[in-house]
């Protein structure tokens, strides 16, 4: 027994010594902690959470790392509850949310929200008048825009997104979302759900666009990442990790990491516009 | 001495009962408890029959309710033709063999989990309907077809049941007056089982109210009431699933116990309902 | 008119049960499919060593291994919370409740056996908030409060399978150790139990095949898309049928989806041996307690 347990000892030594020069320092923090850090809310960032999890994870066996998703609203609200140590927005958390639970908000990564149809859709730009139209239900055929002959399948979010919340403050300007719209509960869904459906139209955090859906131009600017950064796409948003009060242990680790280069760099690869 | 046991054992019996059963007003009350603010905040009738915008602060949920309505009541119609003709089959009109194999194949089915119907119907059957028939694919049409093939193991079963319980001296007096196995089961048979079949109807019917996974991955969960078989709906049981998302003290938030409430009354009724025809046509276990 | 409306009746009767053999079919055909081409060590393991997995000494990040840990996990403790109090509530309804009780306690549990799913874990959910905060900050959604709540799903179908199958016995079987001078307990935990044996535990087997199976329960009490290996009871977790549903809304890649496919595999796999298993125990009882109220 004590012969096996050497022979691993040495073997994972050996291991670490051939691995550690590829991490960096923020992640060399966590050595010796052990605990659950519980992430929940905003899903735009989700798909860098799970990379950061992974890497934390894969090193340390005795950190865990939940990811849930379930939208701004309910991040900021369980964060402020206690039932999760990072509660996630993909919007800013309002003034008196941020009184109410004292928040303390750490602003990790740019993004945008851009409007996305499936690849195969000949319609590829809108203005924005066209597009309060669509969402309302008042144009509520692709014909009319010169696409196919087809009714135009209006996907959107639930109130607790952030997402939404943008979208419908800065390219809505507030306007009613139709009824008939269908619902998807997070960024991952609504891509998934434009790529499998050819007459659908959806918007969606510019990280988590790829090839599957085709972004749409708005007033002549594509959302990209390019065209987030140099602020010529309007519909950008921070995206925010909030804790309550100043974090401390595990999860100011996590912050750190967040903000080291390398957490920055899962953001950039993500598709996000890191801070840094 | 072990008299004690004997009492000792017979009140752990009887607590455990109690247990269970308290479990079950524990949680009507717990969902009216926790609903009060939402009953005293408004009208309390626009609840239960006003549209649902939150950013208008209205909190009705009469679009859920009803798309519970049309979903259910669709599978349910879909289902007994379906559950009506397999037990037929399985009661008089296969054979032998057939027969054992169908019974074998409706138990698998009762096996086969909820959410594995939802997968394989949004990656097969959504894009069926949206390129064959037209709609946006996910829409009450979809998710009534799948339940009511989850749904049909439950009233296969039951109507099975109620079928093979009707006293054998009937159908053997049938048989000696000359009647086939057709007649036997048409005349003899299904006039003495009605009671029972309906139980399993309304069984099944409980079922397809009750059901979340289905609805959630295939209607669309948009909110208004839909009126027509294309157009997409939620269902309580959806609703429920969707609003946690929600601010815990907010108003949106406890409309899904009110959500909840409905969703026990159906249930209940759907239950008392079954009760009441067995009693009528009592069916020997 | 007699002869066509029977004629009518029968070719309906078979074209209806066609239909239905055929949507089964095609259901099964397309899961296997899509589903076996996926299976394999890595559907599981994802890019991990498997035996290392097992040992604990790495951890799976692109494989079903966590959620099946989880489900594992959620299904034995449902089991060990709801079979002590089912099969006592099962005893007592049948072995000491006076006809009145049987009918009171009878329609309690099958109102029970009938309350959606997502209605139980809307109250699993209220109880983890309610603990979060009036007891203590470590409570909220977690694996215990998953536990309870399919616990109370399932408990139901225990006691109707336990008093069932005691109902049963023949009185022979019933009085003999009585006769001999047995105490009424003794009689139930001697006779009785060992004798019903196949009977209770063909409901404990529908119980975890339900448990193993139910999403809308732990989609509100503490399920989450990555939480590794459960480490405690008041940790969260994954489950596999939470993962094939998270997998349908927002797959990533086609690889992802294509584990989405293996998990609904093996998620069945494991269901119809379970029910089947049930049946096989005892084969009118048991989907009577399950689809009878």
């Amino acid at each position: 027994m004590k012969k096996a347990l050497f022979q691993i000892f040495v073997i994972s030594s050996i291991f670490s010594l051939l691995v550690a020069p590829c991490f960096g320092e923020a992640l060399q923090d966590f050595e010796g902690q052990e605990g659950t850090i519980k992430i929940a809310g905003g899903t735009a960032h989700i798909s860098v959470m799970k990379e950061a999890a992974k890497q934390i994870m894969t090193r340390y066996k005795d950190i865990v790392v939940t990811v849930a998703g379930g939208g701004s609203g309910l991040g900021i609200k369980q964060v402020g509850e206690g039932l999760v140590d990072i509660g996630n927005s993909g919007r800013k958390p309002k003034p008196e949310e941020i009184e109410k639970y004292k928040l303390k908000m750490f602003k990790w990564a740019i993004d945008g929200v851009g409007v996305v149809v499936n690849p195969a859709n000949k319609v590829q730009s809108l203005t924005k008048n066209q597009l309060k139209d669509i969402f309302s239900g008042k144009i509520d055929n692709w014909s009319v825009l010169g696409g196919v002959k087809h009714a135009i399948t209006v996907y959107t979010r639930d109130e607790a997104s952030g997402t939404r919340a943008v979208f419908w403050k800065k390219a809505l300007d507030k306007e009613n979302i139709s009824t008939k719209a269908l619902f998807v509960p997070s960024n991952g869904a609504m891509k998934t759900a434009i790529a499998n459906d050819p007459y659908a139209i959806g918007y969606v955090s510019v990280g988590h666009m790829d090839e599957t859906v085709a972004p749409v131009a708005l007033d002549g600017v594509t959302p990209t990442l390019d065209n987030v950064k140099s602020g010529q796409y309007k519909i950008a948003r921070g995206l925010y990790s909030n804790t309550k009060s100043d974090p401390s242990g595990l999860t100011l680790l996590f912050i750190n990491y967040l903000f080291s280069s390398e957490g920055q760099k899962i953001a950039l690869e993500k598709g996000f516009i890191p801070v840094k | 001495m072990s008299n004690t046991k004997e009492i000792i054992a017979r009140n752990v019996f009887f607590l455990s009962a109690i247990a269970s059963a308290v479990m079950i007003l524990a949680i009507l009350v717990l969902m009216i408890a926790l609903g009060i603010p939402l009953f005293k905040a408004g009208n309390f009738l626009a609840i239960w029959t006003g549209p649902w915008a939150p950013h208008k602060g209205l909190y009705g949920i009469w679009p859920m309710i009803s798309g519970t309505l049309w979903i259910a009541l669709l599978a349910t119609a879909l289902c007994m033709p379906l559950s009506l003709g397999a037990s037929f089959v399985i009661t008089s009109l296969g054979g032998p063999r057939l027969r054992r194999m169908l019974g074998t194949m409706v138990r698998f089915m009762t096996g086969i989990p909820t959410v594995i119907y939802g997968f394989v119907g949004i990656f097969l059957l959504v894009p069926l309907v949206r390129e064959g028939i037209g709609g946006p694919g996910m829409c009450v049409l979809t998710a009534g077809m799948v339940l009511a093939i989850l749904i049909s193991p439950t009233m296969i079963l039951f109507v099975t049941d109620s079928l093979l319980a009707v006293d054998l001296s009937y159908v053997q007096a049938a048989k000696a007056l000359g009647a086939n196995r057709v007649q036997r089961l048409l005349y003899v048979m299904v006039p003495r089982a009605t009671g029972g079949m309906a139980a399993g109807i309304i069984l099944a019917l409980g079922r397809a109210l009750g059901d979340t996974l289905i609805a959630l991955m295939l209607a669309g969960n948009a909110i208004q009431a839909p009126r027509a078989l294309l157009e997409p709906a939620r269902t309580l049981t959806a609703h429920v699933a969707l609003v946690k998302a929600a601010d815990f003290d907010s108003l949106e938030f406890r409309s899904i116990f009110a959500c909840g409430i409905v969703l026990y009354l159906f249930a209940t009724t759907a239950t008392v309902a079954v009760r009441v025809m067995l009693r009528k046509r009592e069916v020997p276990t | 008119m007699q002869e066509v409306l029977e004629k009518l009746a029968v070719f309906l009767s078979w074209t209806m049960t066609l239909v239905l053999c055929l949507c089964l079919s095609i259901f099964l055909i397309y899961l296997l499919i899509k589903g076996l081409p996926s299976f394999g060590a890595e559907l599981i393991f994802g890019k991990a060593e498997p035996l290392k997995v097992l040992l604990g000494q790495a951890r799976v990040f692109d494989g079903i291994f966590p959620a099946m840990v989880g489900t594992f996990f959620l299904v034995l403790l449902s089991a060990v919370l709801a079979l002590p109090v089912g099969v006592c509530s099962g005893i007592y309804l049948a072995e000491y409740a006076s006809p009145v009780m049987k009918k009171l306690f009878g329609s309690l549990f099958d109102i029970l056996a009938g309350i959606p799913s997502i209605v139980i874990g809307l109250f699993g959910f209220s109880l983890s908030i309610f603990l979060h905060n009036h007891f203590s900050d470590r409570f909220g959604p977690c694996l215990l409060i998953s536990a309870l709540s399919l616990a109370v799903l399932v408990i139901p179908y225990i006691v109707r399978s336990t008093q069932m199958s005691l109902e049963e016995l023949p009185s022979d079987i019933r009085r003999t150790a009585l006769a001999l001078g047995a105490t009424r307990l003794q009689n139930i935990a001697y006779v009785l139990i060992p004798n019903a044996l196949s009977g209770i535990s063909s409901g404990l087997f529908l119980a975890i095949g339900r448990c193993a199976e139910d999403t809308a329960v732990i989609l509100l009490t503490g399920v989450v898309a990555t939480a590794g290996v459960p480490s405690s009871l008041l940790s969260q977790y994954e489950a596999l049928p939470f993962y094939i549903y998270y997998i349908s809304s927002q797959y990533s890649n086609p690889a992802e989806l294509s584990n989405g496919y293996g998990a609904c595999l093996v998620l069945l796999g494991i269901c119809s041996v379970l029910f089947m298993f049930a049946y096989g125990l005892k084969k009118h009882l048991s989907y009577r307690t399950l689809y009878r109220v």
